[in-house]
């Protein structure tokens, strides 16, 4: 969106209060979402419930195609309709509620660093292992992927979807790497954000903030997925304080 | 004794090692950490086409990119983070993905896509620092990665112009540059008074962005307001780069003059246009050494 359309629409939603009947849309569950869909989905719910907004979560085999951006999951509020956490976390914010007010301007940048290093490393890696790991491709990503099409538009459409993932990692320079160098970028982005957890329950001072929604969603889809092999959920599980994070998270919802 | 490492880069200009945001960071971080490196320019060689800048090369073997280059010196002991603590290190990853999302698409769009800038500034440089034929080849091919690079991370799938997007980089990189002066405050480095690999990754995306003639430059013109960031970068460039500009003065003029406590004193143009060290005529008299310098009479 231009910025003029995203200051009038800043001004729409600071007009009206949450409705009762927000909904937010992603790929079916059971059959059709990914991992790096479902995390970011966990991620945008976890934020709602933080935020104390109730929304109802619909499964729709076409999300990823009325989303505006192309990304799941998008959240259907009164006649807006908002993808992606970065964009639904401002929209909130000029609804009135906010979980970030309470930082200071070194600890908002350090929290919107934070947020960049998860979705710079942890959804490029996931991305990665599910569309450009061959293995892991033909077995999980494209059967799932297109499960709700029939032929031939199921081949069509995953390995469309398979080919423009795979074209940006070549942009991003993520190409060349191998499925171990993954797994060492994903090791080394945990070791940071326990290093930056320590003790503390959230991240930042007693309260939840976006971050800890964020890296919540990814950490707890990742523990719960089962891919081919289990190799990244054993890098997340090496990191005791992150387990403990996910578990006080979940249970404290 | 072993052979020293060599690192090929792209060469300088504006008062810069290097105009490359990648060469920049490597060579920056040498100088933290007092790694001595053969740098060898690739400006003029076939190396502008074949070679994946900056490269590092020793004993046989060739690092590329800025990360993996910075572990590689980091094995071999060159460590300019030793002393950070671990939530540093943390929040050193942290904030290298916020500039490589948020401030280096927007570094890509002023150079390489912006009509005026591609034009005038950076694609005269780049040709004339290839060699011929590449001279044709080189510019076009970085600036449709660097097209291709910001349409595939941050275009939306409905907003496949170029144009829509711009509007969205350029406040993200705004933020960012916000939010790193904030971040800085009153220090002379992100961590304390050393500067480490953070401080290398930063001068390497904001230096050329200071630096550069720009014709039109909103980013620059933001960062220029940003007084903290643009001090960081002349610290570094003084206490660190400060040979590289020194090189530049062997073809000055010089003035050799002799006080009446006997002692010679040279002068070049800079001290010459000082008021308070203008020579009064009575005290001393021009002495011009045998073929070594011009000399003029005082002004």
């Amino acid at each position: 969106m231009s910025l003029a359309a995203e200051a009038f629409v800043s001004q729409i939603a600071a007009a009206e209060p949450w409705p009762e009947k927000a909904t937010l849309y992603q790929p079916l569950k059971e059959d059709q979402i990914l991992l790096s869909d479902s995390a970011s989905s966990l991620a945008v719910q976890t934020f709602l419930r933080m935020c104390g907004l109730p929304v109802q979560v619909s499964c729709c085999a076409n999300a990823e195609y009325m989303s505006p951006s192309g990304k799941v999951p998008f959240i259907h509020v009164g006649n807006q309709v908002v993808s992606e956490l970065g964009p639904i976390v401002q929209y909130i914010k000029a609804k009135g509620h906010s979980l970030s007010d309470g930082l200071d301007d070194v600890q908002r940048a350090e929290m919107k660093a934070y947020m960049e290093l998860v979705n710079n490393m942890l959804l490029t890696a996931e991305l990665y292992i599910q569309w450009c790991d061959d293995y892991t491709a033909t077995e999980i990503s494209r059967p799932r992927y297109s499960s709700p099409y029939s032929w031939p538009l199921n081949h069509i459409l995953a390995y469309q979807k398979q080919w423009e993932v795979r074209r940006k990692m070549n942009a991003i320079g993520w190409s060349g790497k191998s499925l171990e160098q993954v797994y060492e970028d994903v090791s080394q982005c945990c070791q940071a954000l326990s290093q930056r957890l320590g003790t503390q329950p959230y991240f930042f001072n007693k309260q939840p903030t976006e971050l800890d929604a964020l890296v919540f969603g990814h950490l707890f889809t990742i523990l719960t997925t089962q891919l081919t092999n289990d190799e990244l959920a054993e890098k997340v599980k090496s990191y005791t304080n992150l387990l403990s994070f996910c578990h006080h998270s979940k249970t404290s919802k | 004794m072993a052979e020293p490492m060599e690192l090929l880069c792209w060469g300088g200009d504006w008062d810069l090692p290097s105009v490359h945001t990648d060469s920049l960071i490597v060579l920056a971080y040498a100088k933290f950490s007092d790694a001595k490196l053969a740098v060898k320019s690739i400006d003029w060689t076939w190396r502008t086409i074949t070679a994946s800048v900056p490269q590092l090369h020793y004993e046989g073997s060739a690092v590329t990119e800025p990360t993996q280059i910075l572990n590689f010196l980091r094995k071999q002991r060159f460590n300019a983070d030793y002393e950070l603590t671990a939530k540093q290190g943390a929040d050193t990853m942290a904030y290298i993905a916020l500039l490589e999302e948020k401030l280096r698409p927007a570094l890509l769009h002023t150079f390489w896509v912006d009509a005026e800038n591609y034009a005038n500034l950076t694609r005269p440089w780049f040709t004339s620092h290839s060699p011929f034929p590449l001279n044709f080849f080189v510019p076009g091919r970085q600036a449709s990665l660097a097209l291709s690079r910001i349409l595939l991370t941050k275009a939306e799938s409905p907003l496949l112009n170029i144009t829509e997007v711009e509007g969205k980089i350029y406040s993200e990189a705004k933020e960012c540059l916000n939010l790193l002066s904030h971040r800085l405050g009153n220090f002379h480095f992100f961590f304390g008074d050393t500067p480490t690999s953070l401080d290398a990754f930063v001068f390497g995306h904001i230096a050329p962005l200071i630096k550069a003639p720009l014709p039109s430059g909103q980013l620059q013109k933001h960062l220029n307001q940003l007084d903290n960031l643009c001090q960081f970068c002349n610290t570094i460039l003084k206490n660190y780069f400060t040979d590289a500009s020194a090189e530049k003065r062997t073809d000055c003029k010089y003035t050799v003059l002799i006080n009446p406590e006997k002692n010679i004193v040279l002068m070049d143009d800079n001290l010459r246009s000082s008021p308070q060290h203008r020579p009064h005529r009575h005290e001393s008299k021009p002495l011009a050494l045998a073929g070594e310098r011009n000399s003029t009479p005082p002004s």
